[in-house]
C-alpha cells in the first residue's frame, strides 16, 4: 500500500511540476468584491486580456501565461490570505492590488517568496521597507500631495482649506502629505478630519466643517465615500470648493454623487480616454470589444503597465529569475513604452515621473481639464 | 446654534429611517420572543428590489406616480419574502428552543445577504436622484427636500401602526397574542395569521426604510443589511423591546445620539458610543426606556 501511494505521489508531483513547467503563472490580487469591486474587476480583465495578447503571440519565452486570481476584499486580512495563497501556487509575479492597505499586507509574503509584485497603491509606506520585489506601477502620494498643496495654495489662493480622509494606509497617508505640503507652503489648513469609510452618513462632520466656513475642501479617500461627501456637502449648503484625490477618479462617483456631482473637482494623472499613445488606444480598444466598457479608471491600466513591465524584464534577461528582472527595472537605461506614459523604476521601486490633471466636473458628467501640471 | 439645529435636523432623519426598521424587530419579538436577525439583510433587499422595479417595471419614470408605485410595489414584494421567510425559517421552529430559532434566523441572513449578491451582483449599487434635490435654508440650517420625506412619511407610519395595533380588532388580536399566544387562541384567534401578519407589517416598513436609504444616500451594498439591521435592533432595545412607541422613540434618540457624538466627540468614535449606550441601557434598565411604564408587549 505504501508502495503504491509513493508512485502515486511521485506521478502526481511529477506531473504536477511539469505543468507548472509549461506555465508562467501571473497572480492578481484584487477587491473583486466589496466596495471596490469595480476596480478590481478592472485589474482582472486587464491582466486576462493582456495574458490573451501575449499568449496568441506565442507566450513569454515559450511559455503561455496563466492567470490566477485571488479576491482581497479591499480588507488586510483577505489580502494576507491570498498572498500565502497565491504564493503556494506557484505565482512568479502578482498584479495588484488596488488598495495601499491590501498591497502593504501581502508585501512580506512576497518579498519572502521572491514573487514581484506590481500595485497601484500609491501609499508612501508601500517602498519604504526596501523589499526589491515591490514595483509601484502608480506614482506616490508625496508626489500628489506636493501638487494638490501648489494648486490649491499658489494657483487657486484658497485661504480656509480643510483636508478630510478616511483611515485607510493609502487615505491616510496622502491627507497627511497634503496636509504637511499645504502648512510647509504657508497655505492655512482649518481642520483635519477623518471619516469612516462605507458609513454613508458623513452630515455630522461635514456640519462641523461648515460652521468653520471653509473655501475649499480635499477629500484624500475613495470614490464610494466621495461621491457621498460631495452630495451630502451639496445638501448641507457649504459652499467650498470640492477636491477629490486621485481614488475619486471612477465613473460612480459622478453617480453617487448625482446632480451634485457638477463643479467637483478630481486631481489624477489623464484618464484612460485622454491616453495619447498608440499602443493606449489599442489596448483600451480592445478592451472595449472584449468587456463592452471602458476599463473603469486608469488605475487597472496602471497595473497593466506594471505587468508589460515584468513581463518585458524577464525577456530582455531572457530568464524567469524574478530577482534578474527586479534588478533589470531598477536599472533600466531607457524607459518601457506603456499604455500610461513611459515606465521606469527608481532603485526604491517607485515608478519615475507623473504629471497630474485638475479636472472639473461638468454638467453632463463628463470631465474639462481645469488644469494641466 | 447653527450646528446644532443642523445636527438636530441630521439626526432626526436617520433616527426616522432606524424607528421604521425597529418596528420591525421589535413586533416580530412582541409576538414571537424571536430577535429576527434577517430583518436587516430584508432592508437591504428592499433596497435592491426597488432599484430593480424603477429600471424595470417602472421603464425609469421619475414622476412622483411612479416613485408613489415603487414604494407600493416594493412593500407588497417585501411582504411576500416576508411570509416565505416566516413559513420557512421559523414556523417549523415555533416548538423549539428558543436557540434553535435565532440561529435559523442567523441562517436566514446569511441566506438573503448572500442572495442578493448573487442576484445584483458584489458591486455597489447606485440609487436614481428620484427625488428633486431641493434645499431650503433656514438661516443656516439647511433642510432638504428627501429629509422632510423621509420623517413625514415616517411619523405618518408610525402614527398609523399605533393606532392600528391599539384601536381596532385585529391591533387587539396581535396585543392578545403577544401577552399569552395559548389564552389568545382559546379566545379565537387565529396565531398563525397574526404572526403571518406581524411580518408582512414588519418587511413592509423595513422595505420603506430600505428604499429611503437607497434615496438618501443613493450608494447601495449587498452587505448593508447588517449595519442598519444592528443599528436598528439597538435601537429597538433602547426604546424597550417588543414595545412599538419605545421602538420609535428609540430609533429617533439613537439617531440623534449618533449625529450629536459624530458631531461634537468624533465620528470615528460614534459606533463605539453606540454600543456603550446599548451595554448601559442593559445594565441599567434591561427592559429598556418604555418597557416597564407601559405593560402590554407588542
Amino acid at each position: 500500500m505504501k508502495k503504491y501511494l509513493a508512485t502515486f505521489l511521485a506521478v502526481f508531483l511529477a506531473t504536477g511540476t511539469a505543468f507548472a513547467a509549461d506555465t508562467l503563472k501571473v497572480g492578481v490580487q484584487a477587491p473583486i468584491t466589496g466596495s471596490y469591486a469595480n476596480e478590481g474587476q478592472g485589474i482582472e480583465n486587464g491582466v486576462r486580456l493582456l495574458a490573451e495578447q501575449v499568449n496568441a503571440d506565442g507566450g513569454v519565452m515559450g511559455k503561455q501565461i496563466e492567470v490566477l486570481v485571488c479576491d482581497d476584499q479591499g480588507t488586510a486580512m483577505a489580502a494576507a490570505i491570498c498572498a500565502k495563497d497565491l504564493v503556494n501556487k506557484g505565482a512568479k509575479m502578482v498584479i495588484g492590488s488596488y488598495t495601499s492597505t491590501c498591497a502593504e499586507a501581502a508585501q512580506k509574503t512576497y518579498f519572502k517568496a521572491g514573487v514581484l509584485q506590481t500595485s497601484d497603491g500609491t501609499a508612501d509606506s508601500l517602498t519604504e521597507n526596501g523589499y526589491w520585489t515591490f514595483l509601484r506601477n502608480s506614482f506616490p502620494n508625496s508626489a500628489e500631495a506636493e501638487f494638490v498643496a501648489k494648486y490649491l495654495v499658489d494657483v487657486k489662493k484658497y485661504e480656509r482649506i480643510v483636508v478630510i480622509s478616511d483611515f485607510s494606509t493609502y487615505a491616510d497617508g496622502l491627507a497627511n502629505a497634503t496636509e504637511a505640503a499645504i502648512k510647509k507652503m504657508g497655505g492655512n489648513v482649518i481642520s483635519r478630519d477623518k471619516i469612516k469609510a462605507d458609513s454613508q452618513n458623513f452630515t455630522p462632520v461635514l456640519t462641523n466643517i461648515k460652521s468653520k466656513n471653509p473655501d475649499a475642501i480635499f477629500f484624500a479617500g475613495y470614490y464610494s465615500d466621495g461621491g457621498q461627501l460631495r452630495a451630502q456637502q451639496v445638501a448641507l449648503g457649504i459652499k467650498a470648493d470640492f477636491y477629490g484625490g486621485d481614488a475619486n477618479d471612477n465613473p460612480d462617483f459622478v453617480k453617487l454623487a448625482g446632480s451634485s456631482a457638477t463643479g467637483a473637482f478630481i486631481v489624477n494623472v489623464p484618464e484612460p480616454a485622454a491616453l495619447p499613445t498608440p499602443i493606449a488606444k489599442s489596448f483600451i480598444a480592445d478592451y472595449q470589444k472584449k468587456y463592452g466598457e471602458m476599463p473603469p479608471s486608469i488605475w487597472g491600466l496602471m497595473n497593466i503597465d506594471g505587468m508589460r513591465a515584468i513581463i518585458h524584464a524577464m525577456e530582455q534577461t531572457k530568464s524567469f529569475d524574478t530577482k534578474k528582472a527586479a534588478d533589470y527595472l531598477h536599472n533600466m537605461s531607457e524607459p518601457l513604452e506603456g499604455i500610461t506614459g513611459p515606465i521606469a523604476f527608481a532603485k526604491d521601486g517607485n515608478r519615475k515621473g507623473g504629471a497630474y490633471v485638475v479636472k472639473k466636473i461638468q454638467a453632463d458628467g463628463t470631465y474639462f481639464n481645469e488644469y494641466v501640471q | 446654534m447653527d450646528t446644532f439645529l443642523q445636527q438636530l435636523a441630521n439626526g432626526l432623519t436617520i433616527g426616522s429611517m432606524f424607528a421604521l426598521v425597529a418596528l420591525g424587530y421589535t413586533m416580530v419579538y412582541g409576538v414571537m420572543r424571536l430577535i429576527n436577525f434577517a430583518h436587516g439583510d430584508m432592508v437591504a433587499a428592499s433596497a435592491f428590489v426597488g432599484l430593480t422595479i424603477y429600471t424595470q417595471v417602472m421603464g425609469q419614470a421619475t414622476s412622483l406616480v411612479a416613485v408613489v408605485a415603487i414604494f407600493l410595489l416594493t412593500a407588497v414584494a417585501m411582504a411576500i419574502v416576508g411570509i416565505i421567510l416566516e413559513r420557512v425559517a421559523y414556523r417549523p421552529l415555533r416548538e423549539a428552543p428558543r436557540l434553535s430559532a435565532v440561529v435559523s434566523a442567523l441562517g436566514a441572513s446569511l441566506v438573503i445577504q448572500n442572495g442578493i449578491m448573487l442576484i445584483w451582483g458584489p458591486r455597489m449599487r447606485i440609487f436614481p436622484e428620484l427625488v428633486p434635490q431641493v434645499y431650503w435654508d433656514f438661516g443656516g440650517v439647511v433642510i432638504s427636500m428627501i429629509q422632510v420625506i423621509i420623517l413625514v412619511l415616517s411619523l405618518v407610519l408610525m402614527v398609523a401602526l399605533y393606532l392600528f395595533v391599539e384601536k381596532t380588532r385585529i391591533g387587539a388580536a396581535i396585543r392578545a397574542s403577544s401577552i399569552d399566544q395559548d389564552a389568545a387562541r382559546l379566545m379565537g384567534i387565529n396565531v398563525n395569521s397574526v404572526i403571518a401578519l406581524i411580518f408582512i407589517i414588519g418587511s413592509s416598513l423595513g422595505a420603506v426604510g430600505g428604499l429611503f436609504i437607497g434615496l438618501y444616500y443613493r450608494g447601495i451594498t449587498f452587505n448593508m443589511g447588517w449595519q442598519y439591521g444592528l443599528y436598528a435592533f439597538i435601537a429597538a432595545i433602547l426604546g424597550g423591546i417588543g414595545n412599538i412607541p419605545g421602538a420609535m422613540l428609540g430609533g429617533m434618540l439613537l439617531g440623534l445620539f449618533n449625529a450629536f457624538i459624530a458631531g461634537y466627540v468624533s465620528s470615528t468614535w460614534a459606533d463605539a458610543f453606540t454600543f456603550i449606550l446599548l451595554i448601559l441601557i442593559l445594565i441599567v434598565r434591561p427592559t429598556g426606556i418604555l418597557g416597564e411604564r407601559v405593560a402590554e408587549k407588542v
